[in-house]
């Protein structure tokens, strides 16, 4: 009757999620090639803390690995936010970056920001992630606008413009990377999501792409609850949709951004993480922003970890092994909702 | 504040350019409800969706007062506005009281919690529309009717001064039609001022203050249910010949449709036929042959009869009588002339007194053929034999006799063509 009891789980659930994160965390850096223990991951942390870390594991986990599954950690919080902003706007379960679009998007502003801005490592840290931003808002638009008509945006219309563009643009980025042949192998595992010799830098910029892109959901979650009821319902109750809507868009169009300059496409997390958690914790987006963050999070460390351990010495790139568990995930949602009909 | 009215300014509302209804100049007040009616695709719902922003006023203004709320911020028309939409479809798994606690979402601050007083609003509301029961349920997996009374509570849960009804009771049972229309006419007496769109003109015309009717592209200022509804309106808004009465129960204006206009057949040349009838004893034997397009002659009815509304709604020629007149020598000679212009005269299963037993008495002595219809048992004749024996002499006559009001078009149609 009272918010207590719900915040009392929201709490709950949250600290849940964040405990399995750490241990997630703590298992990916540990395990690999040279296996570490995780009372050593956590030593390693805490001595380059303190600044005094000199042993070689030290090195492994703070340079190599602690980076890498950061990163993967980072990247899964953004895909899987930008996922539910997405899903809850369109009110459609299957939105997610990588179908919409917008990562495709983001992928071809980052490679002709790259391009264009050459080797310059500086103008590349801000160039990228802002032609990535770029790339993905037009994407946005453009997909909105063919999807809508008369002002009302079709589901269907909507997962079909964005698959239409998506392989446009991808087939545009390829095109690009004709005219780069050094820099394609490196590019091309890039597009495929890859998260290899990632550094601290890649961390810093995610990690400051992706507060800025939650700050606009933390405050407005409530109005994300109103748009399920539809646009005019959600008028009518209070939101500016057509506003709100161009800020949340610009918000997931950052997030993406942030996550595709770093590591390229990687498909499905935005898609079947929100799905999963809205199902067990409900649709309400005070709890499910948080937890899909979370929960996205873990999902991308544990798919990176199987990508590294599986084949290993062999590495698969990240977005083919979130492709193979979320390919089936996409038609068992897209099944369940026919036969509901 | 108090002198704050909702008010139509001039104004033409509509879709992108074009225009659905134009020139709608009317208020409604404080404490006052007012109920739209009109046919399908007049523009009622849009006069409506246009208050808070969901079609377009391409001319002219809506107000609040002196303020316009075309202009008005979202969050701040929320909190003046309810508005509860003819469906609403729930997607997404909230519980039913945590999709009422929406509606207090243009009272919360940014970072505020619905708190206490929050709390006991949705409380509130949840009770007076029957919904606190359903509090833990899914709203995605509700029926309409409770959905649209859960819809509601979330209206008032905005703690309106305006509450809009696009077809407020389209889902509901008969109970929770009532239930929620009496809630309504409760909360104008607190205050709020009410806009309703209405299919059912009966609703309408018991629980509205005022009726507005919207066709052809505009808006009749809203009048007193009896002056704004009656059977020349319903016909020519609807399309359908009614009988618009007062019901004697709920004192309101009842409407009871008759015939749609469309289903006329086309008016049959020739003579009319003749009806004896009241009391309502008529009225399914006028429509049937109204239907099969024959002009029709009903004799002399008393207004405030069944009867005589419903030779009204079809367009039956009657010499009309005041209520509870009697039948005197003019009328009489009257309605024995006008029988006797007719093809036949059909004597409806009418009870027999001595203030009707003259149409009898007429139709006999007009010496057109004669249909009778049922037979003269003890329970019709209230005249101490005399409408027997008129009846008697009619068989003697050559009269013929059905058994049912389903055989008399068939009967009507025999007696013109031997006539032919």
């Amino acid at each position: 009757m009272t918010p207590v009891p719900g915040r009392s789980r929201t709490t709950a659930v949250i600290t849940g999620l964040a405990v399995v994160l750490a241990l997630a965390i703590i298992a990916g850096v540990g395990l690999g090639a040279v296996p570490i223990s995780p009372a050593e991951v956590v030593g390693a942390v805490g001595r380059a803390i303190a600044g005094e870390g000199s042993a070689l594991s030290d090195a492994v986990v703070m340079e190599l690995r602690l980076p890498r599954v950061l990163l993967a950690a980072l990247v899964g919080a953004a895909l899987a936010l930008a996922g539910v902003l997405y899903q809850a706007l369109f009110r459609n379960p299957l939105a997610d970056p990588y179908i919409l679009g917008v990562s495709s998007g983001a992928g071809l502003g980052a490679t002709l920001a790259m391009y264009a801005l050459g080797s310059s490592y500086a103008l590349r840290a801000i160039g990228v992630p802002a032609g990535a931003f770029v790339g993905a808002g037009l994407t946005m638009l453009l997909v909105v606008r063919l999807a809508s008509r008369r002002g009302r945006i079709d589901p269907t219309s909507l997962l079909l413009a964005g698959m239409a563009v998506s392989y446009i643009l991808s087939a545009l980025t390829s095109f690009v990377l004709v005219f780069d042949r050094e820099s394609m192998t490196s590019v091309v595992f890039w597009m495929m999501g890859g998260l290899q010799n990632r550094s601290w830098e890649h961390v810093g910029t995610l990690t400051a792409m992706l507060a800025i892109g939650s700050v606009v959901p933390a405050l407005y979650h409530r109005e994300l609850d109103l748009m399920l009821l539809g646009d005019e319902r959600a008028g009518q109750l209070g939101v500016s949709v057509e506003r709100f809507k161009m800020v949340v868009l610009a918000s997931a169009s950052l997030v993406v951004a942030g996550a595709v300059s770093v590591s390229g496409l990687i498909g499905f997390v935005g898609l079947m993480t929100p799905h999963m958690v809205r199902l067990a914790l409900g649709p309400r987006h005070r709890l499910l922003l948080p937890a899909s963050v979370l929960a996205g999070a873990i999902v991308l460390v544990v798919a990176d970890l199987l990508a590294r351990i599986v084949l290993a010495p062999v590495e698969i790139p990240v977005g083919i092994v979130t492709a193979l568990a979320g390919g089936p995930f996409f038609l068992w949602i897209l099944l369940r909702k026919e036969r509901a009909r | 504040m108090s002198g704050r009215a909702l008010g139509f300014r001039d104004a033409s509302l509509g879709y992108g350019e074009r225009a659905v209804v134009t020139g709608a100049s009317f208020a409604v007040a404080p404490g006052e409800f007012v109920g739209l009616v009109g046919p399908n695709g007049a523009g009622k719902s849009t006069l409506l969706r246009a208050i808070t922003g969901n079609a377009t006023v391409t001319a002219g203004d809506i107000t609040w007062g002196d303020v316009s709320l075309v202009r008005m911020p979202e969050r701040e028309r929320a909190r003046l506005v309810g508005v509860v939409p003819q469906t609403q479809a729930a997607s997404f798994a909230f519980t039913a009281r945590a999709y009422v606690e929406m509606g207090r979402h243009a009272h919360l601050g940014r970072l505020a919690d619905p708190g206490p007083a929050d709390s006991a609003i949705v409380d509130d509301v949840m009770a007076r529309t029957d919904t606190a029961r359903l509090a833990d349920e899914a709203a995605d997996e509700l029926s309409g009717g409770d959905l649209q009374r859960l819809t509601l509570a979330q209206a008032l849960a905005q703690q309106p001064r305006v509450l809009l009804l696009d077809e407020p009771t389209s889902h509901l049972d008969l109970n929770h039609a009532l239930q929620v229309l009496e809630l309504v006419r409760s909360l104008t007496d607190d205050g709020m001022a009410v806009l309703g769109v209405f299919h059912d003109l009966g609703l309408a015309a018991r629980y509205a203050d005022r009726i507005s009717i919207v066709a052809g592209g505009g808006v009749t200022p809203p009048a007193p249910p009896a002056e704004a509804l009656d059977a020349q309106v319903v016909s020519d808004v609807f399309g359908v010949r009614a009988v618009v009465r007062t019901d004697p129960v709920t004192g309101s204006v009842a409407v009871t449709p008759v015939v749609r206009g469309a289903d006329l057949a086309p008016a049959v040349a020739g003579p009319a036929i003749g009806l004896v009838c009241g009391s309502g004893t008529g009225a399914g034997i006028m429509r049937q042959l109204a239907l099969a397009g024959h002009p029709l002659y009903a004799g002399a009815l008393n207004r405030g009869d069944v009867d005589q509304a419903v030779a009204e709604a079809v367009g039956a020629e009657i010499e009309p009588l005041p209520a509870f007149g009697q039948i005197g020598e003019a009328e009489a000679a009257r309605v024995r002339e006008g029988y006797g212009r007719c093809a036949c005269v059909v004597v409806c299963p009418t009870p027999f007194g001595g203030a009707n037993l003259p149409n009898l008495e007429a139709a006999l002595s007009s010496g057109r053929p004669l249909v009778l219809v049922g037979g003269m048992d003890a329970g019709r004749d209230f005249t101490g034999g005399a409408a027997r024996r008129l009846w008697e002499a009619a068989l003697a006559g050559g009269a013929v006799r059905v058994d049912t009001e389903a055989e008399v078009t068939g009967a009507v149609e025999r007696l013109i063509r031997m006539e032919a």
